[in-house]
């Protein structure tokens, strides 16, 4: 999230869009309420009636996988009628930046497309700025490019992007979602309300809008859409994702996605990154703040390796794994798997034979493992997969190790919030039976690796040269506060920690593991411990800041982009709400969050004066390298510059947009997972989509082994309109067959309002909703909706099409 | 002035912590419940469920919307069950307004739950020896599952993120039920509970109908125990009354029938 | 046979009688039966044996062997009054039996009530924690009661036979009892009816009524005579006792009277209410609520005071179509009435029918054995009838 929970309270106006936070983000929907009594208006556009929905002002349904069509059709509908803020436009996004004329965009694809062996891709070379210089040698700087601040040339990115979305008008957006174009005028104008200077605006997303093919498309259409209305960077605005796990924002921090180091620096490939120089070249931007990235890699290394990282040796860069350039995604590693590429696997803290898409494949390719280790709280229906209903034990040769884990409150730690709120949390109670802590697992785990190798073994230096000084005599837990104090970084020698990671160097001065953390493990002398186990309620701005509560990453700023909250001249757009403000008589800032921007000139030399900078010379979008928000993306996204609509890869109508009916970059896979219904298939008529809901988390596998929680959502169902139960003959409570291409489930029905039949273009397309936690494991136990779910992906996330898929229904036997 | 809590409906997201957190705090064993709709699970409370979330969808100007509302004993004032309670087992603490069983008392007549007009009190049926389930208001006078009695709000209250179920005193609760009504036109004007049945502690505010809530739409306002007492309050009367009557007639008719015997007999001399 | 005998030595040397007949073996089938499923019941508990649950939880027990039962043992009460206290010589013919019926009806009422309850071994309890707010309050302590005054009523036709030196006692006693015994019920026969005063918000209007109690008592009043007429039919046979004809008229017409009020009363309450309407509302209530009252209450009304009634057929046709009538207006208070409140579904279980039949059964060997062997049903002539049914 660029905002976080509390800051909730301070819009006026929600777009909650591919997400339900009331059944997913129950503590999020408590500040939602908090504005609501406050007079704010919750928008939901979400196919089903949801519980947020119930509590919403107004409800948009459209059909699984047609936001862009609605997000486009509303930025659409914001240049027609003049609602954007322009002074923000003008002067923090890109609005005004030429880009290259040769820039097109014909029939549904951008210039560039190419096709090497199957595979297509686009060269962005035509998607970039008019600037003196070239921007790959030296960078994207601001002062470079060409500009047209009255935003009127044709080849401007404002220019660019009317064009592009006026073909979204009301009518043809209708069409695509099913949305009756009056829901879509009324639910638009509330909206496009918020680009005053003193209204906040905020969009709520999730799932509903990643989980497809053109997921990162849809983030990107609701990015320019904020930027459009100036509210990104200000309380109550932003583009928030609700994101999932509990801890899944700390597990991405930490780089627990294969293309990523921790940081969200680019990972090492074998192919471009033959010594660490080719990094520092080719991944480490000229300008912006990313052009500290050497810093931070060279500073992790350090963390890594320790005095084994040295200038001579790169700092380690070649103990460091390579990425082989393949897709080593879930989807690319379960191909592989059902190739029998992969022998062995760790499963930990996760549990793919319920939650991966075509898991019915994804259970039978886990057959081909040599070997399978599950660290988790139960046995799941992945450690389980080999005695699975489906399946013959007897014909299954994977041999499967157990190693229960300890659960969060049975062991102490750090959990990141979608807010980026770093908060430690105490051990509560000890774990039960031989349970250990995942770090306890992780330390022994890695001890038995380095003995392996003491009998020799092939380049055992990453191994052997690995900092590894975790131990505290006489204690079987190792030393958290060591691995805290390595992630937050420190001073080589004196190993103290580091307040900020403006302190990271690149000669192997500092040590770092994950610089957006460091400052979490810093002493704060009023809380006197550190940060990250800060626990104090005082919020002097009254916007829900709480400044001494945890520590949000990066450098415990609050809302990020925050320079937008003000104008130019450093006035807050908002005077109710100042988060920043340049004080002209004192000639100095004076802000309630940590400035996203150089607020003051560090002092030349030891113990000058630090010297404030004027808001002239601040920059607002800081992370990005021409220092601006990007209306028109000429990098950071491979499957275009502008969002465009496309048909999810199962769809029931043509793409009435463009002649292009799918993503041209959708990720696709073999084999098993290689199966598609064709476009308006009459074996699959129906739009699936898999949701969450609030009695069970994920696959179930804790919630389904917990009594009190298993018995208020104890059985699998799918729900469908009262009409097409009709069609079909079924009542709530019947059980029924829902079938896709790749395989079928039996559950139970419901019938109700929850879901009902879409106008798309003419033709009436029904939904079915099915949540997707259950399993044959734990107490209450059902079908697995995954068994249902396509093995299609998004080109820059991989992220599977679980949202939108063609299935049909009809009605079991028995009742 | 006695407790009570104030449900809106409005504020309900239907998270179920309420209805899982009462399951906790009482030690109450889970089921494998039947299958409902997807939305209320158990589908009603039982022998063992003292309270559950009931999710409903509903038709609003002709579209269809979601509304929740947490179900459990109302704890009356002037509590049905407790007056048909021939044992006592049902009892009414004033000081809290908790209507509160006694398991030791019971008879397992089941009249309480007959009475209740809410339709609470549930019964073990699956045990050999069954007991009446219903909320205790968290209320356990000297027992491991009070909470009032310390001091604290129930269970299910202080679990809740929303602010949907607010405890305290219930004239205090019953006046901002009118001023949230008051301040905003989507609310129905009535605070169910403030008068039904003779008013209760458990007071809720809806946009929709409480029947979706499955409250009865005919809940009269007079306390149910008054229609007993009217009857009741004969029984000395006619006991006594009509005791002395029949001794009178007894006597009277023997007297009739001996005169009666000597007439025939004065004839026959 | 002198009274200075040890009791347990005469009741021994007394020369019992039972004969046993085809129909008497059907009923000992029945009454086993009935008492194995007892013990199951109270062995297993409620939920294995019955349909109850917890929208219906009460049922056949309740609803046919206690509110039914109850009533149509009200014959007794009625006859007492008439005989004892009215002195209407004539009816003596009647009065033992009824009485009879009435003690074993109780009997099989509080059997009924102990299956029902589920902590049968706590049933005590309402004699020392006194809810007195409760109608069942009431009708707990008159039932026990009045079953324990009928006992020793009939204490003193026992005493004619065996313990015949008590015998003298009780014949003083009687007078008391008897008042006592006609109090309880009035009270208790219209707090049945009362124990629904207070589903006012549940029960059907056309049922539901502040007069509940009274309309209950009525009827069990004028239930009486009907029962009579069908025991004496059923008896006659059996036991070649055949009541005169005047006998039993005069009782129908008494109770003709009695349902004449109570029709009267019904419908000037249902019009009070403003429900009068919803007799004609075509529903299943209003359907059966007018079969209800046109079968049970006017017919017999007419029958009564036409000539039919001075026929053996019209006797039983009335006895009949009354006993059915107010068989079917207590069902309709427990189910029909109801239903549409608690909505569910509810059919007794085998169990539940077994129960109750086996109650009955039992009920009617008692019946049996006792007319066998003491003067119930004609203490005029002393002589022992040989049954032949
Ligand atoms: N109780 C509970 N909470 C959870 C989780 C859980 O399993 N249970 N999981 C956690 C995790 S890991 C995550 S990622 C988050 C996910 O949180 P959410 O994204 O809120 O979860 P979902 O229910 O998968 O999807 C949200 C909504 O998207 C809608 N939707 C489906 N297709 C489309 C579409 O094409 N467009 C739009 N606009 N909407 C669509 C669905 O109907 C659904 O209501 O929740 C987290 N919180
Ligand atoms: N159809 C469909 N499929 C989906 C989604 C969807 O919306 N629709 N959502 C997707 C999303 S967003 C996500 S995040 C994935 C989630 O997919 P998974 O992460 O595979 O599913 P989880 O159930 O979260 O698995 C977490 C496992 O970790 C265990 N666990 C819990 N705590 C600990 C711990 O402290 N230590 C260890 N070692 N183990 C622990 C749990 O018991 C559980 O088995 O599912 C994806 N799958
Ligand atoms: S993470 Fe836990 S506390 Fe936070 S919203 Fe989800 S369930 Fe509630
Ligand atoms: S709601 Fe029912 S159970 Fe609760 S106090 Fe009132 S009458 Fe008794
Ligand atoms: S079932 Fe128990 S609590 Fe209910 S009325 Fe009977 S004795 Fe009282
Ligand atoms: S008050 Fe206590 S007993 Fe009643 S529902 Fe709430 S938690 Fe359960
Ligand atoms: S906890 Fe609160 S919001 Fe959640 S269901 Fe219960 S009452 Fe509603
Ligand atoms: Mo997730």
């Amino acid at each position: 999230m660029t905002n976080h929970f509390i800051d909730f309270k301070n819009s006026d106006v929600f777009l909650m869009i591919g997400s339900n936070s009331a059944e997913n983000h129950p503590q999020a929907m408590k500040w939602i309420m908090k504005a609501k009594d406050k007079g704010a208006k919750l928008i939901v556009v979400d196919p089903r009636l949801t519980k947020s929905a119930g509590l919403a002002d107004m409800h948009a349904r459209l059909r699984p996988g047609t936001d862009i069509a609605y997000i486009n059709g509303l930025i659409n509908y914001i240049i027609e009628n003049n609602l954007h803020f322009k002074d923000y436009v003008v002067n923090y996004t890109n609005a005004s930046f030429l880009i290259n004329p040769e820039y097109k965009f014909e029939d549904g694809v951008f210039s560039g497309l190419v096709e090497k062996d199957g595979i297509k891709s686009y060269d962005a070379k035509t998607w970039q700025y008019q600037m003196d210089g070239d921007p790959v040698k030296d960078g994207i700087r601001e002062e470079a490019i060409k500009k047209d601040p009255t935003l009127q040339d044709p080849n401007c990115a404002f220019q660019l992007l009317k064009k592009h979305v006026s073909r979204y008008d009301l009518k043809t957006v209708s069409q695509v979602t099913g949305t009756p174009e009056e829901v879509l005028k009324k639910t638009y104008a509330l909206f496009a309300s918020t680009g005053k200077p003193d209204k906040a605006g905020n969009v709520i997303y999730a799932m509903g809008i990643t989980q497809h093919t053109y997921g990162s498309q849809n983030c990107r259409a609701l990015s320019v859409l904020q930027l459009l209305l100036g509210n990104i960077g200000i309380p109550g605005g932003g583009v928030n994702a609700q994101r999932g796990e509990s801890n899944v924002q700390g597990s991405t921090d930490f780089a627990m996605l294969n293309h990523l180091l921790p940081g969200y620096n680019p990972m090492f490939y074998a192919s471009k990154h033959k010594t660490l120089q080719d990094y520092m070249d080719k991944d480490v931007p000229k300008t912006s703040f990313w052009s500290n990235r050497g810093k931070f890699v060279v500073s992790m290394l350090k963390a890594w390796y320790g005095d084994k990282a040295t200038k001579e040796n790169e700092f380690g860069f070649n103990y460091v794994p390579k990425h082989d350039g393949k897709n080593r995604t879930h989807m690319g590693i379960f191909e592989e798997m059902s190739e029998g590429n992969i022998k062995g696997m760790i499963a930990w803290g996760q549990n793919p034979a319920v939650g991966g898409p075509s898991s019915f494949q994804g259970r039978k390719a886990m057959e081909k493992l040599d070997w399978l280790v599950a660290v988790d709280l139960f046995e799941t229906e992945t450690s389980a997969f080999w005695h699975r209903p489906e399946a013959d034990p007897t014909k299954i040769n994977t041999e499967v190790f157990f190693l229960p884990a300890a659960m969060s409150y049975e062991k102490e730690g750090t959990v990141t919030n979608s807010g980026r709120w770093l908060q430690f949390r105490y051990k509560a109670v000890d774990p039960p039976g031989e349970a250990k802590s995942d770090l306890w697992i992780a330390d022994r785990l890695f001890k038995a690796v380095k003995k392996e190798y003491q009998s020799g073994g092939k380049y055992p230096d990453p191994i052997f040269n690995m900092v590894w000084n975790y131990d505290i005599p006489g204690e079987d837990e190792p030393n958290i506060d060591q691995v805290a104090l390595e992630i937050n970084g420190f001073e080589v020698g004196s190993n103290k920690a580091l307040d900020s990671f403006g302190k990271l160097m690149d000669d192997g001065s500092t040590a770092c593991g994950c610089w957006i953390h460091t400052g979490y493990w810093y002493v704060d002398k009023e809380a006197n411990t550190v940060a990250a186990k800060r626990r104090m309620n005082k919020d002097k701005s009254g916007l829900g800041l709480f400044p001494q509560y945890g520590f949000a990453w990066p450098a415990n700023r609050r809302i990020v982009y925050n320079r937008c909250s003000a104008d130019p001249a450093g006035n807050p757009w908002n005077p109710q709400k100042p988060l920043i403000k340049w004080d002209a008589l004192a000639g100095k800032w004076e802000n309630a969050d940590v400035p996203d921007f150089k607020a003051v000139e560090p002092a030349k030399e030891p113990g000058g004066q630090a010297t404030p900078v004027t808001p002239d010379k601040t920059v607002s979008f800081l992370m990005q390298e021409e220092g601006r928000g990007r209306l028109f993306a000429v990098k950071g996204v491979n499957d275009g510059p502008l969002p465009e609509h496309y048909e999810p890869i199962e769809s029931p109508v043509q793409n009435i947009i463009s002649k292009q009916q799918t993503m041209p970059l959708a990720t696709k896979f073999k084999g098993d997972f290689s199966k598609i219904a064709d476009t308006g298939s009459d074996k699959y008529p129906y739009v699936g989509t898999t949701h969450r809901v609030i009695e069970h988390y994920q696959s179930g596998a804790i919630t389904r082994n917990c009594p009190t929680l298993a018995e208020v959502s104890a059985h699998m169902f799918a729900n469908i309109s009262p009409k097409l139960a009709r069609k079909i003959g079924v009542n709530t409570g019947d059980d029924v067959i829902v079938e896709t291409i790749r395989g079928e489930i039996t559950c139970k029905v419901a019938v109700s309002g929850v879901c009902v039949p879409l106008n798309v273009n003419g033709k009436e397309v029904e939904v079915i909703g099915m949540p997707w936690c259950f399993g044959y494991k734990g107490i209450a136990t059902g079908a697995s909706a995954n068994d249902l779910t396509p093995s299609v992906g998004d080109p820059n996330t991989n992220i599977p099409e679980y949202k939108a898929f063609l299935c049909n229904i009809k009605k079991t036997g028995k009742h | 002035m006695s407790k009570g809590v104030l449900v809106d409906i409005t504020r309900c997201m239907g998270c179920k912590a309420c209805q899982v957190a009462c399951k906790q705090w009482n030690d109450l064993p889970s089921s494998n419940p039947a299958f409902k709709d997807g939305l209320t699970s158990p589908p009603d409370m039982d022998g063992y469920t003292y309270t559950t979330v009931q999710i409903e969808v509903i038709e609003k100007d002709n579209d269809y919307t979601m509304r929740s509302g947490k179900r459990q004993c109302m704890h009356c004032l002037h509590p049905a069950c407790a007056s048909a309670c021939f044992a006592k087992a049902l009892q009414r603490d004033p000081k809290t307004g908790a209507v509160v069983y006694y398991p030791h008392l019971c008879v397992g007549c089941r009249y309480c739950m007959l009475a209740c007009p809410f339709d609470i009190p549930k019964y073990e049926w699956d045990k050999q020896f069954p007991l009446i389930a219903k909320c205790q208001f968290c209320f356990d006078p000297n027992g491991k599952y009070d909470r009032l009695g310390h001091g604290l709000g129930p269970a299910c209250v202080d679990t809740c993120p929303t602010g949907a179920l607010k405890f305290g005193e219930r004239d205090e609760l019953l006046k901002e039920a009118w001023q949230r009504i008051n301040r905003d036109p989507k609310y129905i004007k009535k605070v169910m509970g403030e008068k039904e049945a003779g008013g209760t502690s458990w007071l809720y505010i809806s946009d929709v109908p409480f029947e979706n809530f499955s409250f009865r739409p005919n809940l009269g306002t007079r306390p149910l125990p008054e229609y007993s007492h009217d009857f009741l309050k004969w029984t000395p009367v006619i006991a006594v009354g009509w005791g002395t009557l029949l001794t009178a007639l007894y006597h009277y008719t023997k007297r009739r029938e001996k005169i009666a015997a000597e007439k025939d007999k004065n004839v026959h001399m | 046979m002198s009274a200075n005998k040890g009791l347990l030595q005469e009741i021994k040397e007394y020369n019992w009688k039972f004969t046993m007949t085809p129909a008497r073996k059907v009923l000992f089938l029945l009454a086993g039966l009935g008492v194995v499923c007892m013990i199951f019941r109270l062995a297993v508990g409620l939920g294995m044996t019955t349909n109850l649950s917890d929208k219906w939880p009460w049922g056949l027990w309740i609803g046919f062997d206690v509110l039914t039962g109850v009533a149509l043992a009200g014959g007794g009460y009625g006859t007492a009054i008439i005989v004892h206290v009215l002195h209407r010589g004539k009816y003596h013919a009647i009065a033992r039996s009824a009485m009879l019926t009435s003690l074993l009806g109780y009997i099989l009422v509080m059997a009924g009530l102990f299956m029902d309850i589920g902590q049968w071994f706590n049933f005590w309890r309402p004699f020392v924690s006194w809810g007195h707010a409760s109608v069942l309050f009431e009708v707990f302590w008159c039932v026990s009661c009045y079953t324990t005054v009928q006992v020793l009523e009939f204490g003193e036709v026992v005493t004619e036979k065996v313990g015949t030196k008590y015998h003298a006692m009780f014949k003083k006693a009687l007078p008391v009892l008897m008042i006592i015994g006609i109090i309880f019920p009035t009270l208790h026969q219209s707090s049945l009816g009362a124990l629904y005063l207070i589903m006012v918000d549940k029960l059907y209007p056309l049922w539901w009524s502040p007069y509940l109690g009274l309309l209950f008592l009525m009827s069990s009043f004028f239930v009486g005579p009907a029962m009579i007429c069908v025991e004496t039919a059923l008896a006659g046979r059996a036991f070649k006792h055949e009541v005169p004809i005047h006998v039993l008229r005069g009782l129908v017409r008494i109770s003709g009277v009695f349902m004449i009020l109570y029709l009267g009363l019904k419908f000037f309450d249902l019009v009070n209410r403003g429900v009068f309407n919803l007799i004609f509302k075509g529903n299943l209530e209003g359907n059966l609520f007018l079969l209800e009252v046109v079968l049970g209450v006017m017919i017999p009304i007419f029958i009564a005071f036409s000539g039919y009634s001075n026929t053996r057929k019209g006797l039983i046709t009335f006895g009949v179509l009354v006993s059915g009538g107010l068989i079917f207006n207590r069902m309709n208070v427990v189910f029909t009435g109801m239903s549409a409140a608690i909505g569910g579904w509810y059919f007794p279980s085998i169990m539940e029918w077994a129960v109750s039949i086996g109650l009955v059964a039992i009920g009617a060997l008692v019946y049996c054995f006792a007319a066998e062997n003491f003067n119930v049903l004609d203490h005029h002539e002393e002589h022992h009838h040989n049954a032949t049914a």
